[in-house]
């Protein structure tokens, strides 16, 4: 997803046309990223209006050398991350209602939504590591940087998130039968 | 044929090796809320904070100024003095003092002009006063009209034109400690 050159000029004087262009287009992107990180839709909106906030204040530094969304998913992992640290302990690991398993769901929606169920399990760092190396691209070096630990933190990490979702696959592979099976005999 | 086989197999290969269970394949969360309008008055006030700082800084160096000029023109009203060392430098030194007050007299009207221009804009920008305050600024407005008058009898005191700078100065200074306050309480509502 580009962003035209006249777009980016006019946010950067300040053009509030502009930066609602450059919202719409990037908005539905950010928070994704945000839910994935923070694992909650009210702390992912917190985040990702922060995250504009911000890069909007700072839109000149940003110098066009790399994709826009980018230097934007930065400025919003960023901000996700910041959240995560602020977050009690305990809160990290609520599960969301619109994500929790609920019976009979699965079927309709198939793998997919098991492989969404499996990654709001994780705990916060191997969602965030897993969530950042194979989906966003970003290197173990960065991701390091990012949360300040070293590499072989990030790659720890990502085995065991891995590792961790392909049991909890597994286990839902080997229950969704049953479930099926149930629902047809009722 | 081949190498179109060889890359897909590459593709499949990374691929598999950099996202191995597909998470990039899960779908995008549709946002169930429109934040715009909280992030455009935030971008907007802090673009005003920006502007406001701007006309700060301005203040300032529209003080400096003056006192600049303050200091030049006590140093140049020491210049006569130096009659005392002969005719020939004296008539030289009267000369360049004369000069030198010319300069700051059009140096002080350019500044009040520009700050007339500051006061006016603040003015429009910013909202209703307190009683004390605005008390405060009908004072200065009459002191301006006052020196204002004086100067349309004498025009190139150099005394006077400092005068309506300052005067300037402290209306534009009130306007600005007024705007601040505005401005602390739009930020927290």
């Amino acid at each position: 997803m580009t962003l035209d050159e006249l777009t980016l000029a006019a946010a950067r004087r300040g053009d509030m046309r502009a930066c609602e262009r450059i919202y719409r287009k990037f908005h539905a992107q950010a928070f994704t990223v945000a839910v994935r990180i923070c694992n909650s839709r009210e702390l992912a909106q917190d985040v990702t209006q922060e995250a504009f906030i911000s890069a909007f204040k700072r839109l000149k530094q940003y110098r066009g050398d790399s994709p826009f969304w980018g230097w934007l998913r930065r400025v919003v992992v960023n901000h996700a991350i910041s959240a995560l640290r602020k977050l009690p302990r305990h809160d990290a690991y609520e599960l969301e209602d619109h994500m929790s398993p609920q019976q009979g769901d699965q079927t309709a929606m198939g793998n997919c939504m098991d492989l969404e169920q499996a990654l709001v399990q994780l705990c916060d760092e191997d969602r965030m590591v897993v969530w950042l190396h194979d989906v966003e691209g970003y290197k173990h070096h960065e991701i390091a940087a990012m949360v300040g630990k070293t590499e072989s933190y990030s790659k720890t990490r990502l085995n065991r998130a891995r590792k961790k979702l392909r049991e909890l696959i597994s286990e839902t592979d080997t229950l969704l039968p049953r479930k099926v099976g149930l629902n047809a005999n009722a | 044929m081949r190498s179109e086989n060889a890359m897909n197999a590459n593709d499949q290969w990374k691929q598999n090796t950099s996202d191995p269970l597909g998470l990039g394949g899960l779908d995008i969360i549709e946002p169930d809320y429109d934040g715009w309008q909280q992030i455009e008055s935030a971008l907007v006030s802090h673009q005003k904070h920006r502007q406001w700082q701007r006309v700060g800084g301005w203040l300032a160096v529209a003080a400096s100024l003056v006192l600049v000029l303050g200091i030049s023109l006590r140093n140049t009203g020491n210049e006569p003095s130096m009659q005392l060392h002969g005719d020939g430098f004296a008539t030289q030194s009267t000369e360049t003092a004369s000069l030198d007050v010319k300069d700051n007299i059009n140096a002080l009207i350019g500044l009040s002009q520009n700050m007339e221009e500051q006061v006016k804009k603040l003015r429009q920008k910013t909202g209703s006063m307190p009683a004390e305050s605005a008390i405060y600024v009908a004072e200065l407005e009459d002191l301006i009209a006052q020196v204002d008058h004086e100067l349309s009898l004498e025009p190139n005191s150099v005394d006077l034109w400092g005068q309506r700078v300052n005067l300037m100065l402290d209306l534009a200074w009130l306007y600005q400690q007024q705007w601040q306050i505005d401005y602390g309480h739009m930020a927290s509502l």
